[in-house]
């Protein structure tokens, strides 16, 4: 008996040792971005005579990338440096003595600036940057509920809708041409389509019912929605040329989805198990899968565009606070108060509403920088990416 | 353990016998059992083209609100309990043979998220529209809208004042 149970003792130790290494290995990738591990950047200024209004977008935007710590030139392991003449921006970064990148950019100020950094973002980290891209969002500054868009650090603050009425829910397509949301224009919920270039729009979405929580599939050419006409809120794909396809079919009601970097799954919340709570389903349909997150109350998930991970919102106290999830480990932290995160192109920034702002946060450094305020209550920000 | 083809039998005809009867149990509340499937509830009518016919706006000055009682709801809840059935009996036997359509609107308290409450809010319109159905009325005579935490009846901040907003209207199309 005792060679026995020696024999599985040494069995045990066997197996858990092969448990035990994998789990070591996997265990060295982390997301945690420390100071040390951003980019020492010097920014030299922009010369010509655009040069100083372009050089404090140039020096806003390196800040708010999250990638790059500024420092004087003696310290930086790149420079970054531009010269403006005749409305072109001739951008350069430098490694020692050599060229990064040296690019010329034509367009406003703002613009040349923004794809400046991006192109920076790009060569320096190869993540896409943030600084081109447009938010969305919902302002009830009228005493209505209209969708206002800005740049993604707050500027160009505009009103997109004037319906007087409910607009919400807003979604930006990925490129930023198209605005799909929420109008109550009929008297119910529908989804409206706004080409933003030619500014025409469309009643995309008119079932009987709710028609409500447009989200652009990767591509653009899709909205994943709620439609309640089969008699319950249920999931639906619906084509930009027209087209419905319905995902679900189960007791709860199904809301707030968010689509996987290549468009073949959908993220989605449902409550037909008490509080709502995130599930996961191929986008041709199928049957629902629950994530587990560890939180009882899980609403408005956004999929980070590397598809790694998961933002969505959570019950905090009385309010509301935003969680991030590590798909591939399941671990969720919080990360901030606030409602409705979304992820921004570089899957390292989410912006999120506290109700009086939309805050940009940067969620490796947890370094928040409201960037909308005095607009009311704004709500339900979107982004391009 | 072998299982003989009549034990088998005698099993599968048990398990039917309780899918029937579970399916009978439950019929009231629109459950089917096929492969899992849930037939969701009555769908709305449309037109031709299953879209909505316009027409009828809540809000609007074609739609007479405020004449019923709101039907209240438990937190985070849908169904219409026992307590409200009888102001979902006072629309139903009003309406009864009149042919005029009722708006339901649905309403939440601000505790949840903006869009969850809109699929809340629908939801709690619907289960009020399955009990009119179940009280006579036709399905094509009744029309849903969610509006979630909109419009909150009390903008105050307590149990009292979430449980007034926790709702569903009516509106009847003049």
């Amino acid at each position: 008996m005792m060679i026995h149970h020696t024999r599985f003792f040494l069995i045990f130790l066997l197996l858990i040792s092969f448990i035990a290494l994998p789990l070591q290995a996997t265990d060295a990738p982390t997301i945690t971005i420390r100071k040390s591990d951003a980019l020492n950047v010097a920014f030299t200024g922009i010369g010509g005579s655009e040069g100083a209004a372009i050089a404090e977008i140039v020096q806003h935007d390196l800040k708010l990338a999250g990638w790059f710590a500024l420092v004087q030139p003696g310290l930086a392991s790149f420079s970054v440096s531009g010269v403006t003449a005749g409305g072109v921006l001739q951008g350069k970064v430098t490694k020692g003595g050599e060229t990064m990148l040296s690019k010329s950019y034509t367009g406003s100020s703002r613009a040349v600036a923004h794809q400046f950094v991006d192109d920076i973002v790009q060569t320096l980290t190869g993540h896409k940057g943030i600084a081109s891209s447009t938010i969305a969002f919902v302002s009830n500054r009228t005493g209505r509920k209209e969708i206002c868009m800005a740049d993604y650090d707050g500027a160009n603050g505009r009103q997109i809708t004037h319906d007087n009425g409910l607009s919400v829910s807003p979604s930006l397509s990925p490129n930023g041409r198209r605005l799909a949301y929420t109008g109550y224009q009929s008297g119910y919920a529908d989804i409206y389509v706004i080409d933003l270039t030619t500014g025409s729009r469309v009643r995309l979405v008119k079932f009987p019912g709710t028609n409500s929580g447009p989200r652009f599939s990767p591509d653009g050419n899709s909205l994943a929605c709620s439609i309640s006409k089969d008699g319950n809120p249920e999931l639906y794909v619906v084509g930009l040329g027209g087209g419905a396809r319905r995902l679900t079919r189960t007791r709860g009601a199904e809301s707030s989805p968010t689509w996987s970097p290549s468009g073949s799954e959908i993220i989605y919340s449902c409550d037909e198990n008490g509080a709502p709570q995130l599930y996961r389903i191929g986008a041709g349909g199928g049957s629902g899968q629950r994530v587990t997150t560890g939180y009882g109350y899980c609403t408005e998930p956004s999929w980070s565009p590397d598809g790694q991970r998961l933002a969505f919102n959570v019950r905090s106290g009385g309010g509301f606070a935003v969680a991030v999830m590590d798909l591939g480990s399941g671990s969720a932290r919080i990360v901030a108060q606030g409602e409705n995160p979304v992820w921004g192109a570089d899957s390292r920034h989410l912006i999120y509403s506290t109700g009086s702002t939309i805050t940009l946060l940067d969620v490796p450094s947890g370094k928040s920088t409201p960037v909308v305020s005095g607009l009311g209550k704004v709500t339900e920000p979107t982004w391009s990416r | 353990m072998r299982i003989s083809p009549s034990s088998l039998l005698s099993l599968l005809a048990l398990l039917a016998l309780a899918g029937l009867t579970g399916c009978a149990n439950k019929k009231g509340q629109q459950y089917a059992g096929v492969d899992g499937d849930y037939v969701n509830g009555t769908p709305l009518a449309g037109n031709a083209a299953g879209d909505r016919v316009d027409g009828a706006n809540f809000l609007g000055a074609n739609v007479q609100r405020g004449q019923y009682a709101p039907v209240q709801f438990a937190y985070d809840s849908f169904s219409v309990a026992p307590d409200q059935d009888s102001k979902v009996s006072a629309v139903a036997s009003a309406l009864q043979g009149s042919g005029k359509t009722v708006i339901v609107a649905g309403f939440t308290d601000d505790r949840g998220t903006e869009e969850y409450n809109r699929s809340l809010g629908e939801k709690r319109a619907l289960s009020v529209r399955e009990a009119l159905i179940a009280k006579g009325l036709k399905p094509a005579n009744i029309q849903t809208v969610s509006f979630g935490k909109e419009m909150p009846v009390d903008s105050g901040e307590d149990e009292s004042a979430w449980a007034k907003n926790r709702r569903a209207e009516f509106g009847i199309v003049k």
